[in-house]
Order: structure tokens, then sequence, then C-alpha cells
């Protein structure tokens, strides 16, 4: 058992890094670099995929297997690797991802042939798919800040990989700043917990939290949250996220909102679940709070962008919301000692965190194609994709689906689990923060709602009607190898929507080594399809029930219009035409008109701003121009980013008359602080 | 050793570290830059005359050999690679200063009545000399006020070396025979080395700015 996984793994770093050297080795061959570096990505993650499935499924108990993967002559800086059930699970994201993306890269990547360098391309690619498998396996604080820190930089980079673009540069130099100040909040966490225990190695980590004094755990705490939580893109730290998803190539973008951003999600797990021991209640409550309020703004602020890419990128603000949902009810759950609840909310969190990172990226996969064959990304200019590239618009609507988190996909699975979590919370609690509980859960609800809404707008506006531009018109179905890519995604939705049972006992060791507890019985009912919240009378749910009742049902409307439909006198005339003869694309519904009645409904939050010019013939009826601005407020951009840099910038400024460039001025300091010190002396 | 030895050598040392400081004194109204320079020249003479006498009380060869290097260096060597390079340079005078002569004056007395005040504790240490250590600091303050006080860079360097003066005779006031060795060479090869510096830095602060005034460096920031 210890062999196995130890050798698969082995073999995909090795290979990750055999892709990267190759890709830059080859870059004047851009076939043979995208075929090397791509392919050895598969193969590497294919290897990881193994690695993990076989920890996960083998034994239900928990394992750690750990090993140096390479000597260090610094020391506390050990590149000691660990492979327990947590490691395993975040592996298994990013393998899984990994497989599907190098897989569209193939088929994505000639895009790029003669505009820009593919091997470099595929050389950073392999590199932060390295980075990442890194930062989960790490066993050493110091050797993850480093699989941290070299994450950020090739992240960093593959951002920035159209740097001919303005845009893409502001976007990576964003990210960077933000970036280094959550990498410095970890560092000082880190710092925290090397205090108490004397070493930097996580086992030595392990329930630390009980020997630190409480006002230590809290700042360990704090910091721990700001830190991965600009990397998870929490609100208010989030305005990287959607300035720089959009810019990335799209293979990157589902990465980086696929698996980098769960890398905070995993260091909050680590840190909190393994290293901070018993936590008190306000924890739970700030998680909860933060992820409800991440949850509602990121959805809130994706249903008014009208970039197909910076949609889905706020989208991930808002699921990383309900992942931490999960988290912060299954602390809270810790706290009030209730071990089976609580791994009922860190596996709902858990699997919102593989199924995001699996429709998510199906869904940047999907914008990228239409990226790809549109050269645009706004949705004002797309639509009637479906008839040119339909193979892509059925994924995207499966993506679509899941997100929406509508059953029997894997998105309805997950959040269903953390409602059942936050709703059986209020009644296993005692004190008044329990309220929290339907509160979040209602917030839920109303996310999962607007999310709906967002991707009917979506996938309708992108894909169904009439095309709204010339390069809408011209576009053509995605290359197989990008088909293959979101197919495998497409699958993997599926099945972990309709067999949630058959993928819960994963979690197993997961839960053991965390929390102490295995669910998977608990949760899956007798029968083997129903999914069941601790107990058939709490609350029970069957994804692939629904399913079966749903295509059983379908003879019945089939059975109807045989009947009563074919008698009827039928005429055949276009689609909301409203008797008019010839429908032009002007006249469908915009992005912007769908969206209207929500920018009203929060008109609070957005305070929309519109202005419009009219230049006039000869009378008002006549009007030559008119030009239309209608835009909304980047509330955190302009409430609290902009007025920091102002404070910041002029701080400086004025800091700056002391550097003067006078001999005298630098004399007079020292002599000054010496008299000073003197005269204390006194 | 004595005691009316004791007490001579006492008086003797306190007698030449007065002079010091009035020389210092002297300097900080003094405007020529030659007779600075040789007042500089008399400073240190005393100085060596100080270790000189610690010397031959506590019979410490080793001392002996710093008054000898100081008289070599600071006397002579120093004094007419300064004066060689005042007359290449051909400025004779120092600039207007930041603070008149009057109120550098009373500034030194302050300076002077601090330096006392902070050496109060070491006062009685019953070192050989350990009274002089409020001359000492008050020499260091004075050197670093005249540091900020000229323009030239050269004046500047003869500040710099004042204050090393007075860093040299607290370390003989605060232990019995003076710094260790090692240190002492260490800070004459420090010395050693900023003069050549000054030396190049001088004819190039003059190539660039055709002054060789500090003021003037200031154009050098970004």
């Amino acid at each position: 058992m210890e062999g196995l996984p130890m050798l698969l793994l082995t073999l995909t770093l090795w290979g990750y890094v055999i892709g990267a050297l190759a890709g830059l080795l080859c870059w004047q061959r851009e076939k043979l670099a995208n075929l090397l570096s791509f392919g050895s990505a598969t193969l590497a993650a294919l290897g990881g995929l193994g690695a993990s499935v076989v920890c996960l499924v083998g034994d239900a108990t928990s394992f750690s297997i750990r090993w140096d993967f390479l000597e260090s002559a610094v020391p506390y800086l050990k590149f000691s690797v660990r492979l327990d059930p947590l490691s395993a699970f975040f592996l298994l994201i990013v393998s899984s991802l990994g497989l599907a993306l190098s897989i569209y890269s193939f088929g994505y990547a000639r895009g790029f042939y003669g505009r820009t360098k593919v091997g470099v391309l595929g050389a950073f690619y392999n590199a932060l798919l390295l980075a990442t498998t890194f930062v989960f396996i790490a066993d050493n604080a110091f050797f993850f800040l480093v699989s941290w820190e070299l994450m950020a930089m090739t992240a960093y980079f593959l951002v920035t990989f159209e740097h001919e673009q303005p845009e893409a540069r502001h976007a990576g130099v964003l990210y960077f700043i933000m970036s280094h100040i959550g990498t410095g909040c970890i560092i000082l966490g880190f710092l925290l917990l090397f205090q108490a225990s004397g070493g930097y190695g996580f086992i030595g980590f392990h329930a630390l939290g009980e020997r630190m004094s409480a006002g230590r755990r809290d700042a360990a705490f704090l910091l721990f949250l700001a830190g991965f939580g600009v990397k998870a893109g929490i609100v208010p730290l989030h305005i990287w996220l959607p300035a720089a998803h959009p810019v990335a190539p799209s293979n990157v973008s589902a990465l980086l909102s696929g698996v980098i951003i769960k890398s905070g999600i995993y260091g909050l797990t680590r840190v909190y679940f393994d290293f901070l021991g018993t936590p008190p209640l306000w924890w739970g409550v700030t998680l909860l709070v933060v992820g409800s309020v991440s949850a509602l703004l990121g959805v809130l602020y994706a249903l008014m962008d009208h970039d197909l890419k910076r949609l889905l990128a706020y989208h991930s603000i808002e699921n990383i919301g309900i992942i931490l949902m999960g988290l912060g009810a299954a602390l809270m759950f810790q706290h009030a000692n209730h071990p089976l609840l609580g791994a009922m909310a860190l596996i709902a969190g858990l699997y919102h965190t593989i199924n995001h990172a699996l429709f998510k990226g199906l869904l940047f996969l999907g914008a990228g194609a239409v990226q790809h064959a549109a050269h645009t990304r706004n949705m004002e200019e797309l639509g009637g994709l479906i008839k040119r590239m339909p193979r892509t618009a059925f994924f995207f609507l499966i993506g679509a689906v899941a997100i929406s988190a509508l059953p029997p996909l894997n998105g309805f699975v997950s959040e269903w689990l953390t409602y059942q979590s936050l709703l059986q919370g209020f009644g296993a609690t005692g004190s008044l923060t329990r309220l929290i509980f339907p509160i979040s859960g209602a917030l839920l609800a109303l996310t999962g709602a607007l999310a709906a809404a967002c991707f009917v707008k979506a996938f309708g506006i992108t894909f169904l009607a009439q095309p709204r531009s010339v390069q809408a018109e011209r576009a053509h179905e995605a290359s197989p190898t990008m088909l293959a890519g979101m197919a495998l995604l497409a699958v993997a939705c599926v099945f972990l929507g309709l067999f949630p049972n058959q993928f819960l006992p994963l979690f197993d060791p997961l839960t053991d080594q965390l929390l102490g507890v295995q669910i998977s019985r608990q949760l899956a009912a007798p029968g083997g399809i129903v999914l069941s919240s601790l107990g058939l009378e709490a609350g029970t749910v069957s994804t692939l029930g629904i399913t079966l009742t749903a295509v059983c049902l379908l003879p019945i409307p089939l059975a109807l219009w045989i009947f009563f439909g074919r008698a009827a006198a039928r005429q055949t005339g276009m689609t909301w035409a409203c008797g008019q003869k010839t429908l032009t694309p002007q006249m469908q519904y915009t992005a912007t008109g769908f969206s209207k009645p929500l920018r009203i409904i929060f008109k609070a939050l957005f305070r929309p701003h519109r202005a419009v010019q009219a230049e006039f013939e000869f009378s008002p009826y006549f009007a030559r121009t008119i030009r239309f601005e209608s835009h909304i407020e980047e509330t955190f951009e302009a409430r609290i980013y902009r007025p920091l840099q102002r404070f910041i910038l002029r701080t400086s400024r004025r800091m700056r008359a002391l550097q003067a460039g006078s001999l005298q001025a630098y004399l007079i300091y020292i002599f000054v602080t010496l008299l000073l010190l003197l005269i204390l002396t006194l | 050793m004595n005691l009316p030895d004791f007490q001579l050598a006492s008086h003797l040392i306190v007698l030449l570290a007065t002079l010091m400081l009035v020389v210092q004194l002297l300097m900080v109204t003094q405007r020529m830059l030659i007779t600075n320079i040789r007042l500089f020249a008399v400073q240190s003479l005393f100085l060596s005359g100080i270790a000189a006498a610690v010397a031959f009380f506590h019979h410490a060869p080793h001392v002996y050999f710093m008054a000898a290097l100081t008289l070599a260096g600071k006397v002579v060597v120093l004094p007419w690679f300064l004066k060689r390079l005042v007359r290449k340079i051909g400025i004779e005078q120092e600039m207007h200063p930041w603070i008149n002569p009057p109120t550098a004056m009373l500034l030194c007395g302050g300076f002077t009545l601090l330096g006392y005040l902070v050496a109060r504790p070491f006062a009685d240490t019953g070192n050989l000399g350990s009274n002089t250590f409020g001359v000492a600091i008050a020499l260091v303050l004075m050197g670093f006020f005249l540091m900020i006080n000229r323009r030239r860079a050269i004046t500047q360097v003869l500040a710099l070396l004042c204050a090393e003066n007075g860093l040299f005779l607290a370390a003989i006031s605060l232990t019995t025979y003076g710094m260790p060795l090692v240190v002492e060479l260490g800070v004459f090869f420090d010395l050693f080395i900023a003069m050549m510096v000054l030396g190049i830095l001088v004819y190039r602060i003059r190539a660039t700015f055709a002054s060789i005034d500090v003021d003037r460096l200031n154009q050098l920031k970004g």
C-alpha cells in the first residue's frame, strides 16, 4: 500500500518537471513543444490521480505516507512530503482537473501558434501544476511557503502571459501585490505556530492550538484567514480574482479558478482542523459570516458582469463562500462537540470544493472555446453559438446546470449537504448564535437562485438567439481534444451528481484524520442510491431517483403530444417575432437588459450610474447620435482600496521629505538621535 | 605606583584634556582652513601627550606605541596631507556656516555640560584620567556638530577626525590601558582609508560640480 502511491507521486512530480523543461527546450518548434509539455502533464496528472485514488480508496482508516523528496542543506527547511487523507483529497482535485485541462490544452494551445511561444506556456503550466501539487503535499512550513511562492510566481507569469495587453499587465501587478500581502500574513501565522512547537514540521503542528495561549491562537486564526483568504478570494480580499482570471489563457483560468484558489481552502482546512485544535465559537461564526457575504456578493457582481470569463471569476468568489459556509459550520459543530454534524459540514464544504473545481473548470474551458472561436469574451457581442458549436454548448450547459445547483448534478449534492448541516445546526446547538444557521441557510438559498438566474443569462445570451456580431457568426466548433477535455469534466460532474454514495466513502479517511469519525455509512441510506443527512428522518434525497423518475415520466408528455398535439392544425412562424417579418440581432434581449431588474432591486449596493447624451438634427424627435453609458460602482475598489492606496501614497510622499539628499540633514538625524539618547540616560 | 605620582599624572592628564577642549572651541570659531588643520594637529599632539602620560605611569608599552602612532599619523602625516590638498584646490576659507560663531560657542558650552552630566557615573572609577570622560564626550559631540555646521568636504573630514580624537580620549579615560591594540589599529586603518577616499572624492566632486560644497550633493538624488 505504501509503495505504489509513493512511486506514482514521484513519477507525477518528475512528469511535471520534464514537461516544463521540454516546453522550454523546444520553444522554437511549436508543435513539438505543445505535444511534449502537455503530453507530459497529461501523464503526470494521471499518475497523481492514481496515487490519490489508491490512497483514498484502499483503506478507510487515516493513513500517512511520508518521505523526503530531496535532501536539504538548509536548517529547518526539509523537502519532506506527506500524503495523508487531506493531501490526497486535494491531490485528487488538482490531478483530475489537470488531466482534463492538459488534454484540452493540446487543441487550445494551437491557437497560439505563430503569435506567442507555446513552449513557454507549456513550461509555466507544468510548473504551476508542480508547485500546486507541492503545496498540497508539503510536510514542512518552509517547504510549504517555498511551494506557495513558486505557485504565486508561476501564476503571475501565466496571468501576464499575453503581456501585450495592458489589461493583463495591470491584472498581474494587482495579483502580485495581493498575493504578497497574503503570503506575509501566512508567514506571520507560521511563525506563531513555530514559537509554540519549536519546529517547522507539520507533524509537530498537529493539535498545537491546545498548547498556545488564547490570544496567540486567535491571532493565528485571523492571520491565516487573511492570508489564505486572499488566495481563496473571500470578500473583501477578492479584487484580484475578477481581474486576473479573465486575462489568463483559458486553460490557465480554469486552473486558477479550479485549483489555485482551492489552495486557500486547503490551507484553511489544514490549519483550522489539523493544527489549531478545538476552536472557540467565534471562529466558526466568522467563517460562516465571511462565507455567506462572499457567496451573496460574488453572485450579485457576477450578475452585473457581461464579460463571460469575469462572470465566471465572480462565481468562483460565490462558490468559495459556499465552501467556507461548510467549513464554518464544521468549526461551530466542533466547538459544540458534535463530531458527526461537524463531519457532515466538512464533507459538504470539501465535496463542494471538488465539485466547484470540476464544473468551474468545465465552464472556463467552454468559455475558452467560445473565446477561441469568436475572439471576444463580451457577451453582448456573442449569441447564436449553439448552432455553430453545439457540442461546446452542450458541455457548457452541463456546467451551468451543475453550478446552479440544480438536481441531478454534482453542485446540487454538495449544496444540499451544506443546507442540511446548516438547518440541523439550529437544533443541535444552544446559544443565541445558532440564529446564524438559518440566516446563512436563507442567504445560501438566495445565492443559489441568483446563480441560476445568472447562468440563464450566461448561457442564453451567449449560445441562444442570433449572433450579435460578425465574429460570433463566423465561430466554429472547438477541436476534438478541446471537446475531449470538456467531456471528461462533464462526465465527472454527472458521476458525482448521480452517484454521491459511491464517492462519499473517499471522505472517510479524511474525516477520520481530522475529526475522528467516519460517516459515509450514515450518509448513505440503505439501498445505496438515497443520500440522507445522518438518518432517514432528518432529510433524504436521491439524485439518481430524481433522474430515473424524470426518465420514467418522459413518455407522458410524449403520449399527450401524440394524442392531442398532432391532431391540431399547425402553423409555423418565427419564434417571438410578434408578427414582424424579420428579426434582427438588435431586437434581442441583451445581457444588460436581462440583469436590469436585479440592478434595480440591489440599487443600494450597485449604485448604478447611467448617462445619455444625444445630439439632435433639428427637432428633439430626430436624434443624430445617441450615446448611452451605464456602469455600476465597484464598491470595494472605490470604498476600501482606493482610499487605502491614496493614504499609502500620501504617507510615503510625506516620508520622502526625510530623504532630502543633503549630507547635513542626514548628519543632523544621527546627531539629534545621539543627543536624545544621551539625554534619556540622565 | 606611589600616590604623589598618581596625583601628578592625574593633574597632567586633566590639563592636557582641557587644552584639547580649548583647541576644539577655537576650531569651532575659526574659518581659515589652514588654521583649522594646524589646530587639529595641536589637539592631536595633546592627545598623544595624554597617551604617553598614561603609558608612562602604567608602564604599558603598547600605549606608548599608540602615542607614537598618534604623533606620527595625526600630528605629522594627516595635517601635511590635508594642507597639500587645500593648497591644490586653492580654497582657503570655510563658507558661511549654518550657525554663526557666537551661537556655536554657546551650543558647544551646552555640549560640554551635557558631556559632564552624562559622564558623572563614571567620574570616580579610580582610573587614571577617568575624570576626563566628560571632555571626551564633549569632544565627540562637538566634532559631530562641526561636521553638520560646515559645508566644505575637507572641514567635515577634519571634524570627523576631531570626533575620533574624542573617542580615543574616552577609551583612555574609561579603561586602564586604552582600547585593545587591535581595535586602535583598526580605527587608524579606517582613518587612513577615509583620507584616501577623501583625497579622491574631493577632486571628483570638484570636477563634477566645480565646487567641493557638499550642499550640491543633493543633486545626485534620484
